[in-house]
């Protein structure tokens, strides 16, 4: 328990840090941001629009008070207005938040239930066509780029055969079904590479466990051979696969990124896109943070649940 | 380092001698536009067509190969140099460098990469200058704590102490003995760190954020052939292969490097599947025999070819019985038990004889009928209980899953009666015990644990394989003592597998002793103990070996491999009473007197002595 409590301290540290960092990188960073900002297009900034906007994100001021006035703003969910529209930025990252969690969530479904399954079938006829032919499918998904996938399954399947839209978004209330074809594709792209992932991680465990002291006394008592799959390989393989598909949830947070833009799916990612693109300094600062505290959460999930899993954990 | 597959090592030097050639090649200028060629398909002059400004797109796609190897190089050999300098200060500078030098760099991961990765372009703007920095930043962590954890493991090695007691400086220990060995890991994560920075990189210029056109880039190719691919899908497609293809080739690299440097992954036979082969003749019952081996030997699959680690083994147990298997490691006693078990390995197979347990032929039954045995008609007690229990369940589940496996029992019943299995090998607070997890015991109460899980179902035979060997010595006896209670109160019949003669003085009515993978001397107990008719039953006697079942000290030499067996007694190298007779012919095992057999030319000779035993220099 106290472990856990120091976990948990300790991520709520690096929210800190990480959050300190944003505010600082785009205050320290060479260059002042508003007039960067208004010298777009070529022509030198106007003093005047740039003192007005440097009074608007509060530039003109110490940096220590902007620092703590950032961190209050902060703690009641304020991050700013989008320099673009005037619109709050933490009800927009709202919007599209759940949008970019709903693609990840279904990728790593699928994922989940093609790799586990299938590293197990090849863990257990090892050297088997099964398992031949499902490596070499996994090394083809380790070894080709999201974004590659993803431009070819709209190259194929929206551009030759025309089975599909190339991509979009309906919400869920507007046309259930629809909105789930939508989501298939770039759901597809991102798990490829996740169930390879799945799959090896499976499978290498599942070698390994099977050859555990533990497995063989269980066989000895005379346990039934599904139950020994299941409760003692599969229970122990699991730990490793289950930490590797956080880790990479967590990658995925900003990952999706090159997928949304692909698929021209209004995500949280793909607003930080076009964010970057117009430096609206507000936005990109809301995005990262919120993403970070994602992030650092996540992880600290997965130390959590692997204590769960394994009671050595808890003890260190 | 073991071998390298030097496939993937071709491929990635092969990509890298193109893209290190690509300017002495005869190839179009890449930045050269045709309007009047655009989207041309391949022609004599354009391999690979041209692009949506009539570039080429061979000569695109090699210099791009240039820009994309190079900014990861760029990078990672950035993050390899700072990051061995600052995992080495943090092995070696003490703990407030270490401090510094790990905790800084959690911080770079609390971040998702693609995501510091953007960030950093809203702030410095993007191309290569921002491209290369911010890719080191990124991999640094990988190399900092590779770096680290490798001065944690050999500074606490023998030689970096033997160096630093002769007084040589860090910087010098650092040198010579840890950056060669760190080297290989360094390999590893370098590869790996290329093939991710390679598709960060491509990625992020497919976006527009990285490499800044004109230059070609894969990523910034694909990124264009996107807006034409309804009437040219194949500019689509060369990018997207050749990136593929590179990324296919470093992690081919990076497995191969990783079979090479760690020695633990490499590939080991394995998996659940292996049974007996149920084709051997059956003999007749052997009369009330609990266990009856019979000319039982094994045979395992190796790279060099089939070897025989058990031949020719007959042993007979009668319930009540204890028989003590002694040999040293290698012997072939603990596959002689896991056969008895229909245990074996799954590169071993029974190739001859009998296995019978409770007149039922083992090599007859299917795996549903030999499981239906295991726990009920015989039941194994393994060396290290630590390793031998499962660490997720409570031991009182596991204890539960014993009977569970043989009886339908409501869930209270089954905790019941594991509590109940605790107390019976005298675990105190056995309640609170059921729900301990293996590593909150000690190594003595494990392993009484694995007894009770070995006797839930009541067993008729028990085999122990050195249960004692990995506790120390007042437990040993502990765990002896009850063994020997169990056997008094149940009628059990005992197959003690051990390298330890002594240990079984007290406790066995039977022996057999095993050397290189045969019985050389067999008979009761006492009269073994008295006037031992083997020299080797005579040197494992006067002999305390040591705990990791190691050779006894007062035997010289090593058992002789499987596959190397000399040809006459199979002791004779080893034997201080070898004569010419011994190496002419491979002796038998011959009955000397009443259920006494000795695979000794020269046992007339000790009849009356005990050999001595001494033995060959
Ligand atoms: S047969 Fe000869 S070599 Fe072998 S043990 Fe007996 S005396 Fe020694």
């Amino acid at each position: 328990m106290a472990w856990a409590i120091r976990r948990v301290g300790l991520s709520i540290l690096l929210i800190w840090i990480a959050a300190s960092i944003v505010f600082l990188a785009i205050r320290l960073v060479p260059g002042d941001p508003a007039e960067l900002l208004m010298a777009q297009g070529g022509a030198p900034a106007d003093p005047g629009a740039v003192a007005a906007l440097h009074t608007q994100l509060g530039l003109d001021r110490p940096m220590a008070a902007q620092y703590v006035d950032s961190f209050r703003r902060l703690l009641h969910g304020d991050l700013g207005e989008s320099l673009q529209d005037g619109t709050p930025v933490a009800g927009e990252i709202m919007r599209r938040l759940p949008r970019t969690l709903e693609l990840i969530g279904t990728a790593a479904a699928i994922a989940l239930l093609i790799g586990v399954p299938a590293g197990l079938a090849a863990a257990l006829r090892r050297g088997g066509a099964f398992d031949r032919a499902s490596s070499a499918v996994s090394t083809l998904g380790l070894a080709t780029p999201i974004f590659v996938i993803g431009t070819l399954i709209v190259l194929i399947f929206a551009q030759l055969l025309r089975w599909v839209p190339a991509g979009g978004y309906v919400p869920l209330a507007q046309a259930p079904l629809r909105h789930f074809g939508l989501l298939l594709m770039p759901a597809c792209a991102i798990a490829f590479g996740l169930a390879s992932t799945m799959f090896r991680m499976t499978r290498t465990a599942v070698l390994d466990v099977s050859q555990r002291d533990y497995v063989r006394t269980a066989r000895a008592k005379g346990v039934a051979r599904r139950r020994v799959l299941i409760h003692h390989v599969l229970r122990n393989a699991l730990m490793p696969v289950v930490t590797v598909l956080a880790l990479q949830l967590g990658t995925l947070l900003g990952g999706t990124v090159l997928v949304e833009y692909v698929f021209n799916y209004p995500g949280l990612s793909g607003m930080l896109v076009d964010a970057v693109n117009a430096r609206d300094y507000p936005e990109v600062e809301g995005i990262v943070l919120v993403i970070s505290i994602l992030f650092v959460t996540l992880n600290l999930a997965v130390d959590l649940l692997y204590a769960a899993l394994d009671p050595r954990v808890r003890q260190g | 380092m073991r071998r390298l597959n030097w496939l993937p090592v071709a491929a990635v030097a092969a990509i890298a001698i193109v893209a290190l050639a690509t300017p002495l090649l005869p190839l179009p200028d890449p930045l050269a536009m045709d309007i009047a060629g655009r989207l041309a398909p391949p022609s004599r002059a354009h391999w690979l067509g041209q692009d949506q400004y009539g570039r080429d797109v061979l000569s695109r796609l090699l210099w791009g190969s240039r820009v994309s190897l190079g900014v990861a190089v760029l990078a990672c050999g950035a993050a390899v140099a700072l990051g061995t300098a600052l995992g080495l200060a943090g092995g070696f500078l003490g703990r407030l460098a270490e401090l510094l030098a790990l905790r800084s760099m959690d911080i770079v991961l609390c971040f998702p990469p693609l995501l510091l990765a953007l960030l950093v372009v809203t702030l410095l703007g993007p191309g290569a200058a921002t491209l290369v920095p911010l890719l080191a930043l990124l991999y640094l962590p990988g190399f900092v704590r590779v770096v680290y954890a490798g001065v944690l493991s050999v500074r606490s090695q023998d030689y970096a102490e033997a160096m630093r007691a002769l007084g040589a400086t860090r910087l010098r220990i650092m040198t010579r003995t840890i950056l060669p060995n760190i080297g290989g890991p360094i390999l590893v994560q370098f590869s790996l760190t290329m093939a991710s920075a390679i598709v960060l990189e491509s990625g992020l210029s497919f976006l527009g954020l990285g490499v800044v056109p004109p230059a070609p880039s894969w990523g910034l190719m694909i990124g264009a052939a996107r807006s034409t691919m309804a009437q040219a899908p194949l500019l689509l497609l060369w990018p997207c292969l050749a990136l593929s293809l590179t990324i296919l080739a470093m992690n081919a690299l990076c497995d191969a490097l990783r079979d090479a440097v760690d020695p633990q992954r490499a590939p080991r036979p394995a998996g659940l599947r292996g049974t007996l082969a149920p084709h051997a003749p059956s003999l007749a019952p052997d009369g009330d025999a609990l266990l009856a081996l019979r000319g039982l030997t094994v045979e395992i699959d190796t790279p060099a070819g089939a070897i025989r680690p058990v031949r020719d083994v007959s042993l007979r147990l009668s319930p009540g019985e204890t028989l003590a298997l002694v040999g040293e490691s290698g012997s072939g006693k603990s596959l002689t038990g896991l056969a008895a078990m229909g245990l074996l390995p799954p590169a071993a197979r029974v190739v001859a004889g009998d296995i019978r347990v409770d007149g039922r032929d083992l090599r007859r039954l299917d795996e549903t009928a030999l499981r239906r045995l295991r726990g009920t008609a015989m039941a194994m007690v393994f060396q290290d209980p630590l390793s031998s229990l499962n660490p997720v369940h409570r031991i009182g589940a596991q204890i539960g899953e014993a009977v569970r496996a043989h009886h339908r029992l409501p869930a209270r019943a089954v905790r019941e009666r594991a509590v109940g299995l605790l107390r019976r090998v005298g675990i105190p607070d056995p309640e609170r015990r059921a729900r301990s997890f293996a590593h909150e015991l000690s190594g003595g109460m494990r392993q009484r644990a694995m007894i009770a899980m070995a006797i839930a179902n009541d067993p008729r035979l028990l085999i122990a394989d050195e249960p004692t060997t990995a506790l120390d010595t007042t437990v040993q006896a502990q765990i002896l003592e009850l063994i020997s209670g169990l056997k008094r109160q149940g009628g059990m019949a005992i197959l003690f597998i051990t390298h330890s003669l002594p240990v079984v003085a007290e406790i066995a009515d039977t022996l057999a002793v095993m050397y290189a993978g045969e019985i050389v001397e067999q008979g009761a107990a006492a009269a073994l103990f008295a006037r031992p008719l083997h020299p080797y039953t005579a040197a494992l006697l006067a002999s305390v070996p040591g705990e990791d079942g190691a050779l006894p000290r007062s035997i010289p030499g090593t058992v002789p491999a499987p596959h190397d067996l000399p040809p006459g007694c199979r002791f004779a190298p080893r034997c201080a009473h070898r004569r010419d007779a011994c190496e002419a012919a491979h002796p038998p095992l011959a009955p000397v007197g009443d259920d006494r057999l000795t695979r000794c030319i020269r046992w007339r000779d000790f009849a009356g002595t005990r050999p001595s035993a001494e033995t060959a220099a």
